[in-house]
């Protein structure tokens, strides 16, 4: 494992860094996305209460103005029509009272002596005179009507004197005469210094007072000597149901027209509507009305827009109250109050914008503040923010540090422990115990788990040692035994180097170090020879010692003369007496008359022996068979005779031979013997084993030998 | 080697498949001294046993002896080259064959 920086790449160390590393990520994730949504949230809060302050400002602030303004405007709206309806009132009353004197002097008139009044004197010009004028055609001195009138001449001075607004006052008579006062005598002359006649009963004034029969306003006149703007009033004068005369006074309304003009300041203005609906004074350019002193002045009762259409008709009836008002592309606040004594109406406009001014101001400050607030608190943000990162970085560092080096402590021990147990592996010395395993925790229990396990595995070691030698002395043991075994059987050839004529060979391959198997020839006498083929049940030292001892017995009773069967009896007593383990042997014994080649045979449960005839094959020779020894005690065996020629040869063998198995699990069999046998019926008995051992040897291959393997050969020659 | 043990009331059968050899002889021995007690008729059913070595007929000679003592045996089903060990060792006379 590679290592950088102190960490080893692959290792626990590094494992336990990346769990450190993924959680303080997920940390600073969690902690970076929390303070996001709630800084976004702040903002979000900052900036709605910005918005909802900006709405309450203007909201409150429009209303407060609309009460400004209806509390200011409507009540200097009301006090203007007031004024406006006093100065017409006045004219009315004056013109009233002379319609009242008139009256009264024409129904007296026969008491009344003739007053002395003129025409017009150039002289009396820039003062107070009365001056008599007629129509073309009448002569003044001739007149009734005017010696009545003249009476007047006093009171209509005083009167133009006091009113102070009156531009001038007069009385014409129904007989084409005219008395007025006024301060401009010169007027009534022509260029030629002739005085100019006055159509009297000709004007309008007069035309519309006798008319009507009653008090009459004119509209906006010019006037007549001066060209100057104004309104007249005028009054019938009746005496005993005749027409007598009509008085009139004259007013300018310049006055009216400069304070109308003046009321552009502070962003409103004020006009007037006359009876027609039609705009008699507004200052230039308000924007909104124009003043069309002409009979075809739109009437703005029937204006396109019904909005100030209705409002007009409303000022001219009744005091309005305070009205916003669309006027084209401006919303206005309008207030009208009607100046009932001449039918019109003074309406006051103030721009609504202009009235929402100071608002804006406030709110455009208000939005400035909250600006720099919200900069600073931006600003604030971004430097908290960069402070927060450097501190989460800060920490991240650390803790990575932190995680490396503690990791690197736990591991230390565990880094040691690995190399020691492979020191330990390497070696086979004992696992070191060391302090540094004393954690306390799994590694020191893991320690005292390796110091427990390399000393048992030593003790192992050293046990499996021991029962190794022990395995190798039994070995050794066993292999004694076979050496022993072996040698109790015959085993030097040839056997009998006086008996030239017996060729006998024989082997025992055990399949375990010592078999079961045995067999034995010896001569009884001089010509007896004694043949033994036999097979204990069983394989091992057990069947090795069962072995030895039918070995001897045979050995013995068949020494002793006695016949096969009697020699197998005997044995089979013997051997039944104390066999407590129940094993058993099979037996084939036969005696051969070495002379005549003739066999007396027994069979204990044993293979049956092959035999072959001289120049013949190779034959199994199916004999009696009597039940194993071992097995059952006074068991009685049947014995039979058999012929051996010259040049024939007899082949005993043990179950070993048939029965050896392939890998197939197919056995060698007696087909196959005995066809080896004759395969090689010409060779001597030693060549004849090797070959039968060989083939057998082939046939099983791979397979284990799993019995043992016992021949023995004999030709008679 | 398949040993199957059927116990009908005192009637033991043991059906024996494939090798009764040195290596799976101590098997059948173990099985059946665990299973003799009260038996008093022990059947081998050995029509599937393909090879008995001597071992294992050893294992038969003790099982017939503990079965003279208390009941009968009989061996069945044989076939051809375990008789014809059965007779060459001359189990013939001595087990119950049929």
């Amino acid at each position: 494992m590679r290592k950088i920086y102190g960490l080893t790449l692959g290792g626990l160390q590094q494992k336990i860094f990346n769990l450190v590393l993924i959680s303080i990520i997920l940390i600073i994730a969690v902690f970076i996305g929390a303070a996001y949504y709630q800084t976004a949230k702040l903002t979000k809060v900052v900036g709605d209460a910005r918005n909802g302050q900006q709405a309450a400002i203007k909201q409150v602030s429009e209303e407060t103005m609309h009460k400004v303004v209806d509390g200011s405007l409507t009540k200097v709206n009301a006090l203007q029509a007031y004024i406006a309806d006093d100065m017409f009132a006045d004219v009315k009353s004056d013109v009233m009272t002379m319609q009242t004197l008139a009256a009264e002097l024409f129904d007296n008139r026969d008491a009344l002596a003739p007053y002395p009044v003129y025409p017009p004197d150039k002289a009396n010009e820039g003062s107070i005179s009365s001056q008599v004028l007629c129509e073309s055609g009448v002569d003044y001195r001739n007149s009734e009507y005017l010696k009545v009138a003249s009476h007047m001449a006093a009171t209509l001075e005083a009167m133009y004197k006091n009113s102070g607004k009156l531009s001038n006052c007069y009385i014409g008579l129904a007989d084409g005469t005219l008395l007025c006062v006024d301060e401009h005598a010169a007027n009534k002359f022509d260029e030629n210094g002739n005085i100019i006649p006055f159509p009297v009963r000709d004007r309008s004034w007069y035309k519309n007072a006798a008319s009507s029969g009653k008090l009459y306003f004119s509209g906006i006149e010019e006037d007549t000597y001066t060209k100057k703007i104004g309104v007249t009033c005028a009054a019938p004068v009746y005496s005993n149901g005749q027409l007598v005369a009509v008085v009139g006074a004259d007013i300018f309304l310049e006055a009216m027209s400069e304070y109308v003009n003046a009321s552009t300041a502070e962003g409103g203005f004020i006009c007037v509507v006359n009876n027609d609906g039609q705009i008699i004074f507004a200052p230039e350019n308000n924007g909104i009305f124009e003043v069309e002193t002409s009979d075809e002045a739109e009437d703005l009762r029937s204006s396109e827009n019904k909005e100030l259409a209705d409002f007009v008709t409303a000022a001219l009836n009744e005091k309005t109250g305070l009205c916003v008002v669309n006027a084209g592309d401006r919303i206005c606040y309008m207030t009208g109050t009607p100046i009932s004594s001449v039918g019109w109406a003074v309406i006051s406009v103030v721009d609504k914008a202009v009235t929402e001014m100071s608002a804006n101001q406030l709110l455009d400050e208000y939005d400035k503040i909250n600006l720099e607030a919200s900069g600073q608190y931006e600003q604030g943000k971004t430097q908290s923010l960069a402070f927060t990162m450097l501190i989460l970085a800060l920490v991240f560092i650390t803790a990575l540090y932190a995680a490396q080096k503690v990791a690197g402590r736990i591991l230390e021990p565990v880094e040691s422990m690995t190399k020691n147990i492979i020191h330990t592996a390497e070696t086979g010395e004992y696992f070191e115990m060391k302090d540094l395993y004393k954690t306390g925790d799994e590694i020191e229990v893991l320690a005292e788990a390796f110091n427990d396990l390399s000393q048992k595995t030593k003790q192992y070691i050293e046990h499996i040692t021991e029962i190794t030698k022990e395995k190798e002395r039994i070995s050794t043991e066993l292999d004694l035994a076979r050496r022993i075994q072996a040698d109790m059987l015959p085993n030097i050839y040839p056997p009998f180097p006086e008996r030239p004529e017996l060729d006998i060979y024989a082997t025992m391959t055990p399949a375990k170090e010592v078999g079961g198997d045995f067999y034995d020839f010896f001569l009884i006498d001089d010509d007896h020879l004694g043949m033994v083929m036999a097979d204990v049940s069983g394989k091992g030292v057990p069947a090795a010692l069962f072995m030895m001892m039918s070995k001897i017995l045979i050995n013995d009773f068949a020494m002793q003369g006695a016949s096969p069967a009697k020699v197998l009896e005997e044995t089979n007593a013997v051997i039944c007496r104390n066999n407590e383990e129940e094993m058993f042997v099979t037996v084939w014994f036969g005696v051969m008359e070495i002379s005549t080649g003739k066999i007396k045979a027994a069979n204990a449960g044993h293979e049956y022996p092959i035999i072959r005839k001289a120049n013949g094959e190779f034959e199994l020779f199916k004999d009696k068979h009597g039940f194993v020894i071992g097995g059952m005690e006074g068991i009685r065996y049947k014995e039979y005779d058999m012929q051996l020629e010259k040049g024939g040869t007899l082949f005993l063998y043990t179950d070993g031979v048939p029965e050896a198995t392939d890998t197939h699990d197919n056995m060698f069999g007696t087909e196959r013997l005995l066809k080896v046998l004759d395969k090689n019926k010409d060779t001597d008995s030693r060549e004849l084993l090797t070959k039968i051992k060989l083939s057998v040897d082939e046939f099983v291959g791979d397979g284990d030998q799993f019995d043992d393997l016992t021949m023995l050969a004999i030709t008679l020659l | 080697m398949t040993i199957n043990k059927t116990r009908e009331n005192e009637t033991l059968t043991v059906t024996i498949e494939g090798r009764l050899d040195t290596t799976t002889a101590p098997q059948l021995e173990a099985e059946l001294k665990s299973s003799l007690d009260d038996i008093k008729k022990l059947v081998f059913d050995i029509k599937d046993l393909e090879y008995i070595s001597s071992a294992g007929l050893r294992v038969l000679l003790s099982a017939q002896k503990v079965m003279n003592k208390q009941g009968n045996m009989v061996v069945k089903g044989a076939n051809e080259s375990v008789m014809e060990i059965f007779e060459v060792t001359g189990f013939v006379d001595i087990l119950n064959i049929e």
